[in-house]
């Protein structure tokens, strides 16, 4: 799901514009220092496949289809820093060439797919995915990187104010419910055909002492998708437990002095209220996720 | 998919053609013209009030910077239209949810923004638009992924292609079921021999590159410089979108 411009609030695409920049700085040093020197033709290729590999369909039931997304399976492939680098570069491609996702909104887009879902897809195999639970490691990434992207993205909208009614917030959550369930079984079906006619191009993940880390993060996810799914479908309650523990003041002061001198008539304190709450939670589970990554990668690097 | 797919190799070839061309526009800096499109980007996505005389607006410079840079507007409006679908669904929950102004405000800004991207991109080649990223203070790391992906999606998507073909003939059964294994597990097959073809691709890809004497960047041809018309230009555009924006709020 890739939101064009035009969509996201103003703080909300540039809050996450900032948050993106350095995060894909990062992982461009990481992935350029952990692969070897000829890693620039190999992510870019990868990327391509991505890309191509949405002309396979995915036969599912009488005569519906679906097709890969991908992340899960590049982070299996090329490790974390690297998958994100090819997903932002696939973005970017995206945005500039096909006009698919905005500009403004590609920092939205990075966070959704290239590192939120990216690092979900990435840690069940991380965890698991050299022991007995392979397959379902393999499967549980699928569908957690579909997921956390989708469930993010609605949240974005929803932030900014987006109309969604009751009906189609649920719906939608039953469409990345099925999706994630579709991207787990497709991802494990081209890594199960990789495993039999190539098993050196994939990289086995090993994991040591500090699996209870790596376990806290996959439960972080779930709780955070579980939080923005509850937070979509009751805003209310959201902004009363933001009213209490005085985040949304704090944030709504915040973001309310550069804005002090714009015409503020139209926008109304209940929806700056409602988009500090908001952005004070992504920012914290963006902040988890990029922790997350870092020591990944630099548990990877070591 | 594979319809959408292959529109989307067509669109990117008539792109490619038109951002081959000679005008005023194709001449500037690919960093002004990036600039000067942020500049819209943001005067659009903060527009709060008048939003219908604004768009308009907006659509009339738009369609004069076409026109300036010798492209084929009619040609140009359409192909900017590929966002309509998602925004279709989008504005018409906002309409049922009784906030018409909120569908025709993400109607007009995803239609026009894509548009203004679009006005970029086909006055402006890819890789000296992703230059102009790198000397604005992209990772280059990053940009080459990118050029290289854009480069081998054409080689890779011909040989999904082939393998779409492929797996139509052997697979062809006239059984429906809800969940046909067989074929799910073939489809992964084809995708896992695309994943390591693509590898090897990169192997030999590389190989050649270093033979050629490759040092770590890729060396463009026409260096254009940020000259005195580019800082024009930007003033210009900001000038315009700006001023644009002000009029019609100060009028409405």
């Amino acid at each position: 799901m890739h939101i064009p411009d035009g969509y996201l609030a103003t703080p909300v695409w540039a809050t996450l514009d900032v948050a993106a920049a350095p995060a894909v700085g990062y992982l461009a040093r990481r992935a350029q220092k952990s692969l070897e020197q000829s890693s620039v033709p190999l992510l870019g290729v990868m990327g391509a496949f991505v890309f191509a590999a949405q002309m396979i369909n995915f036969p599912v039931a009488a005569g519906t289809s679906s097709h890969l997304v991908g992340a899960a399976l590049l982070a299996y492939a090329l490790g974390p820093a690297a998958a994100g680098v090819v997903l932002t570069a696939i973005l970017a491609v995206q945005a500039l060439v096909f006009q698919d996702g905005g500009i403004l909104a590609l920092g939205a887009n990075v966070i959704n797919m290239a590192i939120a879902g990216m690092l979900a897809g990435y840690l069940p195999y991380w965890l698991m995915g050299a022991g007995r639970w392979r397959r379902q490691a393999i499967f549980l990434g699928g569908f957690l990187s579909l997921l956390t992207s989708g469930v993010l993205a609605m949240g974005e909208l929803i932030l900014s104010g987006v109309p969604m009614p009751g009906v189609v917030i649920r719906l939608s959550l039953g469409v990345f419910l099925v999706s994630a369930v579709l991207e787990g079984a497709i991802t494990l079906a081209i890594m199960q055909a990789l495993t039999a006619i190539h098993p050196e191009l994939l990289r086995q993940p090993q994991p040591d002492g500090r699996r209870a880390l790596g376990w806290i993060g996959v439960g972080a996810i779930f709780l955070a998708v579980v939080g923005v799914a509850m937070a979509s479908a009751y805003p209310d309650g959201i902004e009363r437990l933001a009213d209490a523990t005085g985040i949304a003041s704090r944030a709504t002061t915040l973001l309310r002095t550069p804005l002090a001198d714009y015409q503020l008539g139209t926008l109304g304190s209940a929806w700056l209220r409602k988009a500090g709450a908001g952005l004070a939670g992504i920012s914290l589970i963006y902040g988890a996720l990029l922790a997350g990554g870092k020591w990944l990668a630099r548990k990877r690097g070591a | 998919m594979a319809g959408a797919q292959e529109g989307r190799v067509v669109h990117h070839v008539v792109l490619d053609r038109w951002s081959r061309g000679e005008s005023v526009l194709h001449r500037r800096d690919a960093r002004a013209k990036t600039i000067a499109v942020l500049i819209f980007l943001i005067a659009l996505a903060t527009a709060q009030r008048a939003f219908l005389p604004l768009s308009l607006c907006y659509l009339g410079i738009l369609a004069a910077t076409i026109v300036a840079a010798g492209l084929p507007l009619g040609a140009a409006l359409k192909r900017a239209a590929v966002v309509l679908p998602f925004t279709a669904v989008f504005a018409a929950i906002s309409l049922a949810a009784g906030e018409p102004m909120r569908a025709a405000a993400l109607v007009g800004k995803s239609y026009l923004s894509a548009l203004a991207v679009l006005v970029l991109v086909s006055t402006t080649p890819l890789p000296e638009l992703l230059r102009g990223l790198e000397r604005m203070g992209v990772p280059r790391y990053l940009l080459m992924v990118a050029q290289f992906l854009y480069r081998y999606l054409f080689v890779i998507s011909e040989e999904a292609q082939h393998m779409r073909v492929a797996l139509q003939t052997k697979s062809g059964t006239l059984r429906r079921a809800l969940w046909d294994r067989g074929k799910f597990a073939a489809a992964g097959g084809a995708l896992g021999v695309l994943f390591a073809r693509s590898y090897a691709h990169a192997e030999g890809i590389h190989q050649a590159m270093l033979a050629r004497g490759f040092r770590g960047h890729f060396l463009t041809l026409s260096g254009r410089s940020f000259g005195r018309a580019d800082v024009f230009f930007v003033a210009a555009a900001l000038v315009i979108v700006a001023g644009a924006r002000a009029a019609v709020e100060a009028w409405i």
